[in-house]
C-alpha cells in the first residue's frame, strides 16, 4: 500500500489545494498511491471530514500535521486530543526532543521532514548541535527537496540508523505523488498507520 | 520582538478608509490585462457585465500598515493576495475600502524565521453591500544580530 505521507490543503496559509481537487488530480491521473496526508502547517485539522471524499474517492484520506522546532519541521502521525494539549501545534520554536518525546507518550510518531533543507532541516542542525534521542524515522524523501537535500537526508539517515518516508510535501495540486511511502501492511486508518511506521516494515519511494 | 504581544495590539485594528470609483474602462482594460476572454468582463454592452473576481485586488489602501506599528525587519517581501468574493464589482459603483490588520503570526522557512502580516481590505459599494475582501500578505524577515 502507498500512501503519500506529507501534504498540505488551503487550511494551511500557504496550501493552494483544495482536498478533492488532489483526490481527482490522483484518480484522473492515475497516481501509483492509495492515499495521502493532510500534514497542515502549526495546527491540527480537526473539523474536517474527509469521509465521504474517500468514498467518493477511493482513496485513504488522513490527518496528520507539520510543526516546527528547534531542529527544523517535523511531521507529526497520529495526532490527539492528549498530543493537541502536551505543547502549542502553533509555535516556531518547540524543542524537538520533546515533541518527540510527547508523542511517543500520546501514542504518536514524530518524523522530521525535509531534514536536508537549510534552516528548517534536521541536518545542519545535526552537524552543529548532535543528534537527539528518540528519532527513529525521517523523511527522506520530500518532493520539493532541492538538489543535495534528499542525498544528505539519506546520508544521515544511513549514519544514525534511522528508517525513512517519502512524501511531496504538496501546496497545489499537480505536485501531489511526488514522493510517497509503501507499506507491506493495510492502512485503513491513523492507528493503522502509526502501527505500521512503528513496526518498520516500509519503504521511501521517489516518483518524480 | 514578540509576536503575540504584536499580535494581541494590532490585529483588528482598523486603519485605513479610501473609496473608489469603478469606471467600465477600468474593467476592461483590467479583464484584457489578465487574460479575460468571457465577455462577462470584457463586453459593456453585455447584459451581466462586471469585473473579474481579483479585480479589486488592483486597488490599495493609503497606508500599508498602521501608524506606529512595530519594526519587525528591514527585509521582506509580498507574499501575495487571496480574494474572497461576495458579490459582482459593476461599473458605477462607488467602492469603500477599511483597512484592518487581520492577523500576524510566524513561521520558518528555508531563509529563516519569517513574520507574516495580513492586511484586510473589505470592499463594499454604495449601498453598503460586502463584494469582495482582499488579504495582502506581507513578509517581513527579523534583522539579523
Amino acid at each position: 500500500m502507498i500512501l503519500d505521507l506529507h501534504n498540505h490543503s488551503i487550511k494551511s496559509d500557504d496550501g493552494r489545494a483544495r482536498v478533492e481537487n488532489y483526490c481527482q488530480w490522483i484518480n484522473k491521473r492515475e497516481l501509483a498511491i492509495d492515499g495521502f496526508v493532510l500534514t497542515e502547517h502549526r495546527q491540527f485539522d480537526d473539523a474536517s471530514d474527509y469521509r465521504k471524499l474517500e468514498d467518493e474517492s477511493g482513496l485513504l484520506i488522513l490527518k496528520g500535521s507539520e510543526v516546527e522546532t528547534d531542529y527544523g519541521h517535523v511531521l507529526l502521525f497520529g495526532v490527539n486530543e492528549d498530543l493537541q494539549h502536551a505543547f502549542d501545534f502553533a509555535a516556531i520554536d518547540l524543542e524537538l526532543a520533546r515533541v518527540v518525546r510527547e508523542s511517543e507518550r500520546c501514542g504518536a510518531v514524530a518524523v522530521p521532514c525535509h531534514p536536508g533543507r537549510p534552516n528548517v532541516g534536521l541536518c545542519a542542525h545535526y552537524e552543529a548541535r548532535g543528534p537527539v534521542p528518540g528519532v527513529s524515522i525521517v523523511e527522506t524523501f520530500n518532493g520539493g527537496s532541492r538538489q543535495g537535500e534528499d542525498e544528505w537526508a539519506l546520508a544521515v539517515a544511513d549514519q544514525y540508523g534511522y528508517r525513512g518516508v517519502g512524501g511531496s510535501d504538496a501546496h497545489i495540486v499537480s505536485h501531489i505523488g511526488r514522493s510517497a511511502t509503501r507499506f507491506e501492511a493495510t492502512i485503513r486508518n491513523v492507528d493503522d498507520l502509526v502501527g505500521a511506521l512503528r513496526q518498520g516494515d516500509f519503504e521511501a519511494l521517489q516518483c518524480k | 520582538m514578540q509576536v503575540a504581544g504584536i499580535k494581541k495590539e494590532w490585529v483588528g485594528l482598523e486603519f485605513d478608509t479610501a473609496e473608489f470609483e469603478v469606471t467600465e474602462a477600468d474593467i476592461v482594460s483590467f479583464s484584457r490585462a489578465v487574460g479575460e476572454t468571457d465577455p462577462r468582463f470584457l463586453d459593456p454592452a453585455h447584459p451581466d457585465f462586471q469585473a473579474p473576481p481579483t479585480f479589486s485586488s488592483r486597488f490599495v489602501s493609503r497606508r500599508v500598515l498602521p501608524e506606529a506599528f512595530p519594526h519587525i525587519g528591514s527585509r521582506g517581501f509580498d507574499a501575495g493576495k487571496a480574494v474572497t468574493c461576495h458579490g459582482p464589482v459593476r461599473a458605477g459603483h462607488r467602492l469603500v475600502a477599511h483597512s484592518k490588520i487581520a492577523d500576524v503570526y510566524e513561521k520558518t522557512g528555508r531563509s529563516g524565521p519569517m513574520v507574516f502580516i495580513v492586511h484586510r481590505m473589505d470592499f463594499t459599494n454604495q449601498d453598503g453591500e460586502l463584494l469582495s475582501t482582499v488579504d495582502w500578505r506581507m513578509v517581513r524577515q527579523p534583522d539579523l544580530k
